[in-house]
């Protein structure tokens, strides 16, 4: 019966929905390609993302509990990558063993950094940042030191990676 | 929202089920006709139920699809939406390397006029001040400007700063964030000179054609 009266009003309901649904989902990813493909934004997110990273290992870097040394040193290689990574791996057994004994605690706080330079082909970066570290030797009074170091990173499948981290000395021009 | 529209599907399934009802009636007295008529009896029925089955399926595969749809779209458009309107979108550091390098030297040749100074060229160091900053920045170097004359006369110094490294944290069209490092040398009379190290999150605007320092944060 109804049949014979054409489709039912259902149906035409729910093609209508259907089609809409269909042009909803098109528009919605021509939308995401299109921010997708704009490299600009890719770029601007590459570089906050190296920024970041950046920031994290670079206070890393500049911290060492002395009641855990060996865990802030694993925590230094995490870090790191290439070169710098290589160095400490080979330093590690000895380093650890000067740090443990001399038990200074080493907390690093980044008070800002900024890039200066972004590849995200060759999936390098160079990072600036400003570090205060407040000492806390085993016997005696804590000291904050105030440093301004260089880093190049790269890009690895972990995120970035120090691969060397210089302090920028007075009067290098 | 899934959940109402797999109870809509669901209802829409019933629905279509009713008019089978009859159609399996149809069918049986199509057959029973045919039968009677003497054409081929199987024949109807098997053109007849795909043409149902179907149809009921159609109804249901469309409203899941439906769903799969408005789901998949408020995905992509979720992910578009982070994509564009995230800070790193308006955040013009490094992305325009032109404008990253214009701030980036203006605002190290301010710094180095603003905080360069000696018995002979004070006067210009201040008038540059008037010009090169502005807000808090200015307001802060006023503050200390008295006494930077009263050094310079009394030991004979002469200072001079220049940026060693500088990077643009934030960019956009008028507002800039830098980290500065600089180097300082101070020249007294009878001394030799020393070089220290400072360190500055830059704050600056671009008013008149120029990028004017707002606000210095020492790191």
């Amino acid at each position: 019966m109804r049949a014979a009266a054409g489709p039912p009003r259902r149906t035409v309901l729910l093609r209508t929905a259907l089609a809409a649904a269909l042009v909803f989902c098109a528009v919605a990813g021509w939308l995401d390609w299109r921010a997708r493909a704009d490299e600009d934004l890719a770029h601007a997110r590459a570089r906050d993302t190296a920024l970041a990273d950046g920031r994290r290992h670079i206070a890393r870097l500049h911290t060492l509990e002395s009641r855990s040394v060996r865990d802030g040193l694993d925590g230094w290689l995490d870090a790191t990558a290439g070169p710098l990574r290589a160095e400490l791996e080979r330093t590690r057994g000895e380093s650890g063993a000067v740090l443990e004994q001399e038990g200074t605690t080493a907390r690093g706080t980044v008070t800002d950094a900024a890039l200066t330079a972004l590849d995200t082909r060759a999936g390098t970066a160079r990072v600036l940042a400003t570090v205060r570290v407040r000492l806390t030797p085993r016997d005696g009074e804590p000291t904050t030191d105030r440093k301004r170091c260089e880093a190049t990173l790269t890009r690895t499948a972990d995120g970035w990676k120090l691969t060397q981290v210089t302090t920028v000395p007075v009067g290098a021009a | 929202m899934s959940g109402r529209e797999t109870r809509a599907s669901g209802a829409v399934a019933s629905e279509v089920v009713a008019p089978e009802g009859v159609a399996s009636e149809v069918v049986a007295s199509g057959a029973a006709s045919s039968g009677a008529a003497g054409s081929g009896p199987a024949a109807p029925p098997t053109r007849r139920l795909p043409r149902r089955l179907p149809r009921r399926l159609r109804a249901a595969a469309a409203v899941a699809l439906t769903v799969a749809l408005l789901a998949a779209g408020g995905l992509l458009l979720a992910h578009a939406r982070h994509l564009t309107a995230g800070d790193a979108a308006g955040n013009r550091a490094l992305t325009d390397t032109a404008a990253t390098d214009r701030v980036t030297v203006e605002v190290s040749d301010a710094l180095h006029r603003v905080f360069s100074y000696g018995p002979d060229t004070l006067e210009r160091t201040e008038r540059d001040a008037e010009t090169l900053l502005t807000g808090p920045a200015a307001a802060d170097y006023a503050e200390l400007f008295p006494r930077v004359e009263q050094e310079v006369g009394a030991q004979e110094l002469t200072l001079t700063t220049h940026t060693v490294r500088a990077g643009v944290t934030e960019l956009t069209a008028d507002r800039a964030r830098l980290l500065v490092f600089l180097d300082q040398t101070a020249r007294r009379a009878g001394h030799e000179p020393t070089t220290t190290a400072a360190q500055l999150t830059v704050e600056a605007e671009l008013r008149d054609g120029r990028w004017r320092i707002t606000d210095l944060t020492p790191r």
